[in-house]
């Protein structure tokens, strides 16, 4: 990149005439000015404000309605209590949480955790992850799209660490998570994602 | 990350021979013999191995050239190299842990400076330090200045956080910033907070109830 | 109110916050064209743009009360729409663009004139894209949609130096671009 005559930047900031340049430098400044004229042009785009309405009146839920989201979320807060009460409390907390009534689901180790992978392919056929924690086996972890709208899910109890992986659309599409925050080149000239198990017993 | 550590210890004896055989019909045959060449490379330097299986076995599910998957594998090398040395600069006593190679080679890998990830091995003397690697990386990728989000963790470790919580900090700033604060003010604002940053939420007793372990490897 | 009787964005923001909810419909009007085209010349896409913008807007009229200073709305929204950006582009670094714009021209019927200008205007897209997404966006707030370097500190939380010194380089950058295609 080369550094241009400092005079432009001037002119550009407003800081001196154009009339004091030369004109070749005029006509580098009329360059730039063309091009952000080109970049201002507005878009054909229609106007959001319905989309944004309907989104802002969507009737909040009912005060009894996020009690009852907010009970039914389990979070761990910072306390400040005599430990024999916090330890009290982190009881009944694990033991509403976590120890299922009834004998669903797997026994979740102390080092294992659960990741939840989620994607919208509609019209697909099949989706499965594939990554570092099952060897970059295609066909070990399928996805499902139980309600048939085209957003395929999965939950996975892994042993807790940070691994890569990538979705595999129809036994051969290969697709990162784009719901990722986490991505790194696979040296192959593509992007995995990251995911961070962490451990579910905390 | 245990289990990453008990790995690691366990790859030094068995890489070379369970290398092949884990490799072998994964990925292209002309490609084995270098990718074993290189798994015995690290071995011999104290190097973990799963990393490099892991490149070999994801570019064979990926259909990549035999060169190319060698050459990712000769790359993975490199990395753990550097990481290796870094460890070493910043002040762990060799040999270093193959665990903590394995996390500063993907630090680097995430775009952190060397120096950034430096000064966080070094404000953390005792593995592991996955965690707070991530969390900085985490931050970095919601570009954040990367000694900016160092500091904010290493004041997190600080003020007594440690392993997964220093992933809530990172989680707590990016928060902020779609909460349409600076990055400055998000950072002003989580460290304020320390260490009371909002815990990312347990698994649902549903989700927990879904879950599933993959599906066995065929024998 | 100003002289034409529109209402000044303080007045607005007071009327939402005191319950008036569809008058945020103003807000949105007032200021989407600029942020849709801030956000598409960012991300590469108009589809990501109006998904980003749409979300900032709601975010925005849930944030209204910690929007500190309504006579600087703009700022604030700008200020919103840029981290989000960031936030997208962080995941998900900008592809190619395509010839797919072709901007307004005077008379329809000027084919050559419309495809000269499309063309140019994707060389001029492609070498935004080129920018660090720091340059690009302080180009952007600066030249197209016209913010002040007190308001761009205001947006980005940068120094003002800081802002000069990347506007410079991405003119620098384009300029070269467009010299070198000339």
């Amino acid at each position: 990149m080369n550094a241009i005559d400092p005079r432009i930047h001037q002119v550009l900031d407003g800081e001196l005439a154009p009339g004091a340049l030369s004109a070749e430098l005029r006509r580098s400044v009329e360059r730039l000015v063309t091009a952000v004229a080109l970049l201002a042009a507005p878009l054909p785009l229609p106007s959001l404000e319905p989309r944004v309405m309907a989104l802002i009146r969507r009737p909040v839920p009912s005060r009894a309605r996020r009690l009852l989201r907010w009970l039914a979320t389990p979070r761990s807060v910072t306390f400040r209590v005599r430990p024999v009460w916090s330890l009290a409390f982190a009881a009944v907390v694990a033991m509403l949480t976590l120890v299922p009534i009834g004998h669903e689901g797997p026994d979740i180790g102390e080092h294992e955790g659960i990741a939840q992978f989620v994607g919208r392919f509609p019209g697909a056929q099949s989706v499965h992850v594939v990554g570092s924690f099952n060897d970059w086996r295609p066909g070990s972890i399928a996805l499902e799209d139980v309600d048939q709208d085209g957003l395929w899910r999965a939950t996975v109890v892994l042993p807790t660490g940070a691994y890569e992986y990538m979705f595999v659309v129809d036994g051969e599409r290969w697709v990162p998570d784009h719901l990722a925050e986490r991505l790194v080149s696979d040296e192959f000239g593509r992007e995995n994602s990251i995911v961070i198990v962490r451990p579910a017993r905390r | 990350m245990k289990l990453w550590l008990g790995l690691a210890l366990l790859a030094g004896p068995l890489a070379a021979q369970s290398a092949r055989a884990r490799l072998e019909g994964r990925v292209p045959g002309a490609a084995v013999p270098a990718l074993d060449s290189l798994v015995q490379r690290a071995v011999a330097e104290g190097l973990p191995t799963e990393p490099l299986i892991q490149k070999a076995l994801e570019g064979g599910a990926k259909q990549v050239t035999a060169p190319r998957i060698v050459a990712a594998v000769q790359l993975s090398l490199g990395q753990l190299r550097a990481a290796r040395d870094l460890l070493i600069r910043a002040g762990d006593e060799p040999p270093v842990t193959p665990g903590e190679v394995t996390t500063v080679a993907w630090a680097l890998r995430r775009d952190l400076p060397a120096p950034v990830v430096e000064r966080v091995v070094a404000a953390l003397p005792r593995p592991p330090r996955a965690s707070a690697m991530h969390a900085v990386a985490d931050l970095a990728a919601h570009r954040f200045d990367p000694d900016s989000a160092a500091d904010l963790i290493i004041a997190a470790i600080g003020r007594g956080l440690v392993r997964e919580r220093l992933l809530d900090v990172s989680a707590a700033a990016a928060h902020e910033l779609q909460r349409g604060h600076t990055h400055a003010e998000a950072l002003a604002l989580v460290r304020q907070a320390l260490p009371n940053v909002p815990a990312s939420p347990k698994p649902t007793r549903s989700a927990v109830a879904r879950a599933r372990r993959p599906a066995a490897p065929p024998p | 109110m100003d002289v034409t009787g529109a209402s000044s964005d303080a007045e607005v923001v007071a009327r939402v916050l005191g319950g008036d909810r569809e008058a945020f419909g103003l807000v949105v009007r007032r200021y989407e064209a600029g942020l849709l085209r801030f956000a598409a010349r960012m991300l590469g896409s108009r589809d990501a743009a109006a998904d980003a913008v749409a979300e900032s807007f709601v975010r925005a009229y849930r944030h209204l009360a910690s929007c500190r200073e309504p006579t600087r709305l703009r700022t604030w929204l700008y200020r919103i729409v840029a981290n989000r950006c960031k936030s997208h582009l962080a995941r998900r670094p900008i592809a190619d663009v395509s010839l797919d714009e072709a901007p307004p021209v005077a008379d329809p019927s000027d084919t050559e004139v419309a495809l000269e200008r499309a063309e140019q205007l994707a060389l001029v897209r492609r070498a935004l894209v080129r920018l660090s997404p720091e340059k690009r966006e302080a180009f952007l707030l600066k030249h197209v949609e016209g913010l002040s370097y007190e308001e761009m500190a205001a947006v980005t939380g940068e120094r003002i130096p800081t802002l000069k010194m990347r506007v410079h380089r991405a003119r620098e950058a384009l300029l070269q671009v467009l010299e070198d295609h000339e």
